[in-house]
């Protein structure tokens, strides 16, 4: 048993003074893994998009019409910067990119209200992104409703203060963002990338790790010391350092990252942990399978980098997972990110509690242990060939390969 | 040199190069398998183009003639199904954080009896904005349910006080919006996202195997045998050796718009063709930009490599299509032109989305070319990469 435990720490020991050496995978397991959270960060910290550019034609030319385009200045969404006398005019703004909406006010606007007949105002929207739609759209109805019920008060008629004030509003009605309370694009983002980001580095660290050895032991994992003989002890030791830096990471994340970008903080610390430890796990050995498909350093930025925004996309944080083809739902259900992200956003942004997260912290040892599996019986027809190899070989090979350790 | 000889050339190195894609299944994989499995993948996911029916509950203590309006109104709406009612606003909270719902509204008791006898009750609805679509979505349609039961109520007392039904609707309605989302009227999200993500795992690909194959000589050592058979002429090397996947790429460029414009028959405003050569442009752009940076770390494969994936990683975030560029700082709105995809994104929104002249985004075409031609500048410099430099880790 302590002979057993010695080989794995000294197979730890081993690991990591080779990634000491290796700037290839320091860059990735502990530049990467501080770095790129902030430049995220600062991508999105502005959080929402603000007084979208808008042009107002308007061929009223009346007192309410001016109302309502001072109105819709006012709001978070629309910021009214031309006045334009002809959809001509603010559509050459529009092809200009200098707005990205317009708001026709119809010739007959006020004369309308005054006679009682519903009239339309025009609203076009550049949807080159959705969320130039989703602030002009919420800022003009704001503005039309406010706006229909000071006109509504004329028919229904005068009436006290108190009275007006209630038939302005007769039910009111509190909205609450929750878990993100001004709707901000980073606060929405940043949790669930910042657990892609855990596994993505740790799949490109493994593998260039694996890269190495590969080059340097030729065709075999790893070297051929005596220690390296029992594949669960090969795996075990060679996950400690990566499990006790990613340790560190995810505390960086849960704390600096989140602290520093102003991210919603309701997590607890020891449920983050209790489902931060399978999730690493199921990242590194997920990381050791997929390494062995990986005969060359540079390979693992091939495979593992562009997988990176397809599997953000099938996790169900962004598209909801509910109306995600079945088929891509199972496939996310291999992936550890998917759970991880889930259950980071629930902790961290939400609040949740142990039991909530259980169905992903279940999930993710699940997946640890089913991955380390697949990796022990890797290594154990990779050590078997490898015997094979050095029966027929001369016995001389042999002594090259052990003098290369 | 004869237009023949260089002819012949060219034609051997991509020669040698296509027995190298013949031995390694990492090229198979970066250059058909992503791409293709992306294009497939992110159609497919987002095939509803908008989610409809998001699960969202009710907690309901008044059950009174408005609460069940307000069911009725919900569920009559595109995107919220009631799925489920909670005693209490903590049990609905619970089934948020445990991602049951999305969305929910809290109708306190005796907001009926308070409506009818004008005390101004209030009610609340909470979405759960972690999720940021569907927050939105169902935000939006419960915004108009809470509206329409003031507006019920309103549209009574009209009634009651002697106005016609035709008066009682215009009052609660003087101003009517008409929204027209220009280019993509049903909202999808999938033409929203997809037109660009698509590109941008290409583009990511493209720098990725374009830094790759040249630094595999380097790696492997061979980069003077190939320096003496493109007779010591980078222009030589370089376009006999992304000559195969220049093509194969274009290919797949084709097959994606193909693939959006004719069979998803997602919007294009522009003539089909457009959009391919569009499409092409950005390969040359992506390669011209790969071929800069391998220069800039001659002989350090990995360096390049890793400089090309966060040029391709980083530009889907800050290229402004999901998250405008407006609203980051002022220093991004510059650094962002640098990236091939933000070019390619303002093209598209001119061209496909909104069919203008494509006068209107001349200086986005010219950086494509700019970088396309950005390996004229380290010309020279690849003659001493050649000869003075070896491979690093």
């Amino acid at each position: 048993m302590l002979q057993k435990f010695l080989r794995i720490v000294s197979i730890a020991g081993h690991e990591l003074y080779e990634i000491m050496h290796d700037q290839g995978v320091l860059t990735f397991i502990l530049f990467l893994p501080l770095a790129y959270p902030l430049v995220y960060g600062a991508i999105y910290h502005n959080e929402a998009m603000m007084d979208v550019p808008t042009a107002v034609v308007d061929d009223s030319q009346s007192k309410t019409a001016r109302d309502f385009a001072r109105r819709l200045d006012a709001t978070q969404g629309a910021k009214v910067i031309q006045f334009c006398t002809d959809m001509d005019e603010a559509e050459e703004l529009m092809r200009q990119m200098k707005v990205f909406a317009i708001v026709h006010i119809p010739e007959s606007f006020e004369r309308d209200i005054q006679r009682e007949r519903q009239t339309r105002v025009g609203l076009y929207i550049n949807m080159a992104s959705s969320l130039y739609y989703k602030s002009v759209v919420l800022a003009a109805n704001m503005t039309v409703l406010d706006m229909n019920k000071d006109i509504s008060l004329n028919y229904l008629g005068a009436g006290t203060k108190q009275q007006n004030r209630v038939s302005r509003q007769p039910v009111q009605y509190y909205y609450t963002p929750l878990y993100n309370t001004q709707s901000g694009f980073a606060t929405f983002i940043m949790p669930p990338v910042l657990m892609l980001i855990l596994q993505q580095t740790l799949l490109l660290g493994i593998g260039m790790s694996m890269g190495r050895a590969r080059e340097t032991y030729r065709r075999n994992l790893h070297t051929l010391h005596q220690l390296y003989q029992r594949p669960v002890e090969i795996i075990i030791g060679k996950s400690i350092p990566y499990f006790a830096l990613y340790l560190i990471m995810a505390v960086y994340m849960f704390t600096f990252i989140t602290r520093f970008f102003g991210l919603p903080a309701l997590g607890d610390y020891v449920t983050y942990l209790a489902v931060i430890v399978p999730y690493l796990l199921a990242c590194i050995f997920l990381g050791t399978v997929l390494s062995c498909l990986i005969y060359r350093r540079e390979d693992c930025i091939m495979i593992f980098v562009a997988l990176s925004v397809p599997m953000l996309f099938v996790s169900g944080v962004v598209w909801p997972a509910s109306h995600e083809p079945a088929f891509w739902r199972y496939v996310s259900y291999c992936i550890p990110s998917t759970f991880g992200m889930h259950a980071y956003v629930r902790i961290h942004s939400m609040g949740a509690s142990f039991a909530d997260v259980y169905p992903e912290f279940r999930a993710l040892w699940i997946q640890a242990i089913v991955y380390f599996a697949i990796a022990c019986l890797l290594y154990r027809w990779r050590l078997s060939l490898v015997k094979k190899k050095l029966i027929t070989l001369f016995e001389g090979d042999y002594e090259n390969e052990r003098l290369a350790i | 040199m004869s237009i023949e000889s260089v002819l012949t050339k060219i034609w051997l190195i991509a020669h040698r190069e296509m027995h190298l894609f013949a031995r390694r299944p990492m090229f198979l994989f970066s250059m058909i398998i992503v791409p293709v499995t992306s294009i497939i993948l992110f159609t497919t996911v987002m095939g509803d183009g908008l989610p409809v029916n998001l699960p969202a509950g009710l907690v309901d203590e008044d059950d009174s003639s408005i609460s069940r309006s307000l069911v009725r109104t919900m569920d009559a709406m595109a995107e919220t199904e009631l799925v489920a009612r909670y005693p209490s606003f903590s049990e609905a909270r619970h089934a948020m954080q445990r991602g049951e719902i999305y969305a929910f509204f809290h109708i306190p008791k005796g907001t009926a009896a308070k409506a009818l006898s004008q005390r101004q009750p209030s009610i609340a609805f909470y979405t759960n904005e972690a999720f940021f679509l569907p927050g939105a979505l169902l935000m939006k349609e419960m915004y108009l349910s809470s509206e329409m039961i003031g507006m019920s109520v309103n549209r009574s007392t009209m009634t009651a006080k002697g106005n016609t039904m035709r008066r009682a609707m215009v009052s609660v309605q003087p101003v009517a919006l008409e929204t027209h989302p220009l280019g993509n009227p049903w909202i999808n999200y999938a033409i929203l996202l997809c037109n660009i993500i698509l590109p941008g795992v290409l583009i990511l690909c493209i720098l990725l195997s374009t830094s790759y194959t040249i630094g595999i000589e380097w790696k492997m050592e061979t980069h003077l045998d190939l320096y003496r058979m493109g007779s010591q002429n980078p222009a030589i090397i370089m376009i006999g050796k992304l000559l195969p996947q220049t093509l194969l790429y274009m290919l797949i460029f084709l097959f994606m718009d193909v693939y959006l414009y004719k069979i998803l028959c997602y919007p294009c405003h522009c003539a089909f063709w457009n959009m391919v050569l569009v499409g092409w442009l950005t390969i040359f752009a992506a390669q011209g930009l790969a071929i800069f940076v391998f220069a800039l770390f001659p002989g350090m494969m990995r360096f390049a490599m890793s400089v090309c994936s966060l040029i391709g990683v980083v530009s889907m975030s800050i290229s402004g299509y999901s998250f405008p560029t407006l609203a980051m700082d002022e220093y991004l709105q510059y650094i962002v032109n640098i990236f091939p995809l933000r070019h390619y994104y303002l093209i598209y929104v001119n061209q496909a989305l909104n069919g203008y002249s494509i006068l209107y985004v001349w200086a986005n075409v010219a950086a494509l070319m700019i970088m396309m031609l950005l390996p004229l500048l380290v010309y020279k410099r690849y003659n001493k990469v050649f000869t003075n430099y070896k491979y690093k880790p």
